[in-house]
């Protein structure tokens, strides 16, 4: 069933627009479809849950009525200009708002203000050289001093694994040499084992030969 | 019975400035209301909304009288949100760059969870959460339709989008927003009981 067909429908159905046509096209087509109907019911659930993010108190004042309304455009304008000030100002403009309206005159005003205007212009640039310059100053210092302490951390790092490394080592040689000589102890038993069972051996051969020699002699 | 918004503009062309302030009475709240769900900041809402009526202001000498005031107006304040939401996320990437993983790990630790918000019934911040968490365009058409009650044409007006498009974005954004929400547990979307055919 093709459901995106009716999803227009839905959404106008969802928002109260579209009409009868609309919401008896959406009525016919989820008698038959059980995903749709879920999805619509699902939508309207979420809906309620939507309806949950209030705004803030505050946010909004009370309207004003009758002539306190013109201090909102007087508080508008105000705000606007110390907004647009900075800009307006490099760019000689002059934004008023009087009981007349708005008036925006663009280009320098008398020259006492354009005088102004440049000496805070220079003032700022200079404050901005300044703080260029002590950035520049105190980077390379900065980064120096964080280069030596990585260096310094790096250095400790590895005088510790050195340690750490000939310790392993001494202790790998002497559980060697333990088990060296402890090999070597077993070996040389077994050895002195075989050499006395060897040597027995060998008596009791030499007796046997001496009692077989006895009697071949003896007949 | 009180004046058109077409009336008080027709008003002010014709050099009564005093209509101004009545259409700045009648539009202040809605303005800065769905520019606060745009922003998600007071201070910011309260700006771009000073804003957006003074370009109404010095534009409305221009205003074409077929058109809608309030659509027209909606553009304007729509406009004006993304340009500051434009000039935050360059703040913002400029800054990320100075913050390291400590500090991240503080703003994370600062944020109540899912879990404390909806124990504290404060279903607001989540629909607050999930609706900033959407695609611009997404948000701009829910928070329209849901919160100013804008109808599809409107909406498609104030955007300057294909009604077609008004609704395709709708349903997206819907269909996140009951994701989101799901996700963090709120009982909605989910658990719907189905009514039978």
């Amino acid at each position: 069933m093709d459901c995106e067909a009716f999803r227009e429908d839905m959404l106008d159905v969802l928002y109260g627009e579209g009409g009868e046509a609309a919401a008896r096209r959406v009525e016919t087509h989820q008698t038959t479809c059980a995903d749709c109907r879920r999805e619509m019911a699902q939508l309207r659930k979420l809906r309620g849950d939507l309806a949950h993010w209030g705004l803030p108190e505050g946010l909004i004042a009370a309207p004003a009525r009758g002539h306190e309304r013109r201090p909102w455009a007087l508080a508008a304008a105000a705000g606007m200009v110390l907004a647009l000030g900075a800009s307006l100002a490099l760019s000689g403009a002059e934004v008023r708002y009087d009981p007349s309206g708005f008036s925006v005159r663009l280009g320098r005003g008398t020259g006492e203000t354009r005088a102004l205007l440049d000496a805070q212009e220079r003032r700022h640039q200079e404050e901005i050289d300044a703080l260029r310059a002590q950035l520049a100053a105190a980077r390379p210092t900065d980064q120096d001093a964080l280069m030596r302490a990585v260096a310094d951390m790096i250095r400790e790092s590895e005088t510790r694994h050195d340690a750490a490394i000939q310790a392993s080592l001494r202790d790998l040689r002497q559980r060697s040499d333990a088990q060296r000589q402890y090999d070597l102890a077993r070996v040389s038993a077994g050895l002195a084992y075989l050499d006395g069972k060897a040597g027995l051996q060998a008596a009791r051969t030499t007796e046997l030969m001496g009692h077989l020699l006895q009697a071949s002699q003896q007949k | 019975m009180s004046p058109s918004d077409e009336e008080l503009v027709a008003a002010f062309q014709a050099g009564d400035v005093a209509a101004f302030d009545t259409l700045v009475g009648r539009w202040d709240r809605k303005i800065r209301g769905v520019i606060f769900r745009l922003v998600g900041s007071h201070e910011e809402a309260r700006d771009v909304s000073q804003e957006t009526f003074l370009k109404a202001y010095r534009a409305l000498g221009t205003f074409k009288k077929e058109a809608r005031f309030s659509s027209w107006l909606y553009q304007i304040a729509v406009n004006a949100t993304r340009d500051r939401l434009r000039r935050r996320r360059r703040r913002t990437d400029l800054s990320l760059e100075d913050v390291d993983e400590s500090a991240e790990s503080a703003l994370r630790d600062a944020s109540p969870s899912a879990f404390e918000l909806m124990e504290s019934g404060d279903l607001s911040r989540l629909v607050a959460a999930a609706m900033a968490a959407l695609p611009e365009e997404q948000r701009e058409v829910v928070i329209l339709k849901e919160y100013q009650g804008l109808t599809f044409p409107e909406i498609a007006d104030a955007l300057d989008v294909p009604l077609s498009t008004v609704k395709t974005r709708l349903y997206r954004g819907l269909g996140q927003l009951r994701v989101r929400l799901e996700r963090q547990g709120v009982r909605g979307a989910a658990a719907v009981a189905v009514p039978s055919a």
